[in-house]
């Protein structure tokens, strides 16, 4: 098993830098997600680990070696294509044991190998097909046979499931997460599906425009968000973030979101001394409606947009304080439009971000 | 009761749309695709007057033509000019020329534009790839007048290949083109000097449709760029080069007429006359042209055969045709 290191990357297209200094430990066995929004730079990144770009500065090791300037093939990493870049004048079975016949095995060790393989994808049956004559997921699998048949030390993943549709993604994503605990092959995978991200990962790194936001693990980077950008990233639908004002002194400092509208915050005296302008973070799901005769307070009141039922969950959207957002409430809601309706939320549901460059702001809550 | 079905058949059949005769459905779509048809009318009306009016002219093949009766006016004489033209030796002789200078050319003269696409896919520096691409493309378009000019000046004594020849020691200077040896390979070579580099057009776009993330994969799986120039690129141009073989064996027994007249002169007729040049002199330098049709019916036959089998052929073992 072998880690993979990336430190300080830089990558640069002529003057225009599209990296700038990525560290990255990638640990023996781990599964690790790149996500990030499109053009993030999460394929440029796999493919410098691949060697398929060169590496403008730093430092990409494998294992215990220096990998620079090494060539692909010479990296053993095992790579799958967003469009899977099958073979189309050869069968499945060709494709599978091309890197096997490149790399000099011969004919016998080939077929017991890539029947392996075929037997882990369930691809036996369609080994004397052409790609073209295999459905999407087909075609998928025998990328995925592709890279495994080579046991090699490290798999890469570029968006292997994109072109699929929904229900298979679902499907595929149980797959590659069953075949990563079988084999336990140290593997990276890009993604700008959050969910994807969320279920594969053992650590989940965020990318936005070349640079790592955070590094973690799902449920870390959930519910710690590293920024605001992070926070409203992960997650469906996303975290909604308002901005806000810290008012009062170290005493009584309060959340101010408009003149009307104020939250008492627990903690929130070490803030104060800081900052004035902040952003609060407020998960659909954690943010409670109240209903007019219910015992609890609402903490603030919002004004109903549209509501959009999905059986065993309904999203309300809703304006805060002017601010659109989500509420993700369960069960049936029935409210009308432009009606108004209290919300409630618990204190350490609530994250805060500062106002211009987004960083988390720990509330200091001494119980 | 029946009333109340009377009237319900009548309104659905109200809302079926009418059903058009042949003839309203030809105006139909001429209305609706009249643009195509304003298009393709050229080519129709050329392929009508250069094409199939003439060959109207090929019953001459079967008739002793005379200019003075006519086509229509002159006696038939079925096969006769057929049983004449497969005892002349000469026209035997341009039949096996026409076969050999078509089978080297396939089997120099058909791979090297792919040969040379290859080449210049390799070429990674974008500006030497585009001026190396462009002076291969140069020699297509001088005419071919102008080519045999510059082959007859170079192959001559006193021209540019016997002086290099005879620097390198020579004892005497080669009339080359008087010599009936050498004129397939030179007819063969400038050919390809001429055209190779224009042809490679097609197979360096049938390159630029392989998908690059073949080739990437392909490095991450240890080939070599020699390797994935023979396992990949080869393969994924297949049918290309498949439908260009076809078109060329179809073409088989077009050896370009006016090159060889060009080129060759009756010292070389030995090993440069071919059918179409045969046929030229016979028809039109010796006035026989019912003797002279007769061998370009012949012509076209086998030509039509060879199209046929070598599509059938691709059709079977790569599933790639022309229909
Ligand atoms: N050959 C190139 N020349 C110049 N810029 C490039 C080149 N390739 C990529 N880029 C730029 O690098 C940035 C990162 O590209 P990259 O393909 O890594 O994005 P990505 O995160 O994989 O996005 P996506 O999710 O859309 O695949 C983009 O802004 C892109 O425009
Ligand atoms: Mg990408």
């Amino acid at each position: 098993m072998t880690n993979v290191k990336l430190e300080k990357v830089v990558k640069r297209y002529g003057a225009v830098e599209v990296v700038h200094g990525v560290d990255l430990e990638v640990q023996a066995g781990e599964f690790v997600v790149l996500v990030g929004p499109s053009g993030c730079g999460k394929s440029t990144i796999l493919r410098m680990i691949a060697g398929l770009e060169e590496i403008s500065g730093g430092q990409v090791s494998i294992g215990d070696r220096v990998v620079n300037r090494v060539a692909p093939k010479d990296r053993d990493v095992a790579m799958v294509f967003q469009n899977y870049a099958l073979y189309p004048h050869l069968s499945v079975e060709q494709n599978i044991g091309f890197g096997l016949k490149l790399r000099g095995f011969d004919k016998d060790a080939r077929q017991e190998l890539v029947h392996e393989a075929s037997d882990i994808l369930g691809l036996t049956d369609y080994l004397d097909r052409r790609p073209a004559d295999l459905s999407g997921g087909q075609r998928q699998r025998v990328a995925m046979g592709r890279a495994i048949v080579r046991d090699p030390a490290v798999f890469l993943f570029d968006e292997p499931l994109s072109n699929l549709d929904a229900k298979l993604r679902n499907k595929m994503r149980a797959e590659i997460k069953r075949l990563h605990s079988r084999l336990g092959t140290t593997s990276i995978y890009v993604t700008h599906d959050q969910v994807e991200a969320m279920t594969l990962a053992d650590r989940i790194a965020i990318l936005r425009d070349g640079e790592v936001e955070q590094v973690g693990t799902p449920i870390e980077i959930f519910s710690n968000p590293a920024n605001a950008f992070v926070a409203g990233f992960m997650g469906s639908p996303p975290m909604n973030i308002l901005p806000a004002q810290v008012s009062g002194d170290k005493k009584a400092a309060q959340l101010v979101l408009d003149s009307e509208t104020s939250i008492d915050l627990p903690g929130l005296a070490d803030v104060a001394a800081q900052h004035v302008n902040v952003q609060m973070g407020l998960r659909p799901e954690i943010i409670q409606l109240v209903a007019p005769g219910d015992k609890e307070k609402p903490r603030a009141f919002v004004e109903v947009d549209l509501v959009e039922p999905l059986g065993m969950e309904s999203l309300v959207h809703a304006k805060l304080c002017g601010h659109e957002i989500v509420i993700k409430a369960p069960g049936v809601v029935t409210l009308e439009a432009g009606s108004k309706v209290g919300v409630t939320f618990a204190d350490e549901d609530c994250h805060l971000f500062d106002g211009d460059k987004g960083k988390r702001l720990e509330l200091m809550v001494t119980s | 009761m029946s009333a109340v079905n009377h009237t319900k058949r009548h309104t659905t059949s109200e809302f079926d749309l009418p059903e058009l005769s042949v003839q309203e459905k030809i105006i139909d779509s001429f209305k609706r695709n009249w643009q195509i048809y304003l298009m393709l009318a050229p080519m129709v009306v050329y392929f009508l007057v250069f094409a199939y009016r003439p060959m109207l002219g090929l019953v001459i093949a079967f008739k002793d033509f005379s200019l003075f009766k006519g086509i229509w006016g002159s006696p038939w004489v079925g096969l006769e000019h057929f049983h004449t033209l497969f005892e002349d030796p000469f026209f035997w002789r341009a039949v096996k020329n026409t076969v050999i200078i078509s089978g080297f050319s396939l089997l120099f003269a058909f791979p090297a534009p792919i040969i040379l696409a290859l080449m210049f896919n390799e070429i990674r520096h974008q500006g030497f790839k585009r001026l190396a691409q462009t002076i291969a493309y140069l020699p297509h378009f001088i005419s071919i007048v102008i080519v045999a000019g510059i082959v007859v000046n170079f192959f001559a004594p006193s021209g540019i290949v016997n002086i290099i020849l005879t620097k390198l020691g020579m004892a005497e200077p080669t009339y080359f083109l008087t010599k009936p040896e050498w004129f397939r390979s030179i007819f063969i070579g400038s050919n390809i000097w001429k055209e190779a580099g224009f042809e490679s057009i097609i197979y360096l776009a049938a390159i630029t449709g392989v998908s690059p993330s073949l080739y990437e994969s392909a490095k991450v799986d240890g080939a070599t760029r020699f390797q994935m120039m023979y396992l990949i690129t080869l393969p994924c141009i297949l049918p290309t080069i498949l439908i260009m073989l076809i078109i060329r064996i179809g073409n088989l027994l077009e050896v370009s007429f006016e090159y060889v007249i060009l080129l060759y002169q009756p010292a070389t007729y030995e090993t440069a006359d071919v059918i179409t040049t045969w046929i030229y002199r016979q028809g039109l330098q010796n006035s026989n042209y019912d003797v002279a049709t007769a061998a370009g019916v012949f012509n076209a036959v086998v030509a039509f055969a060879l199209v046929i089998t070598a599509n059938q052929i691709s059709k079977r073992l790569s599933k790639t045709s022309l229909w």
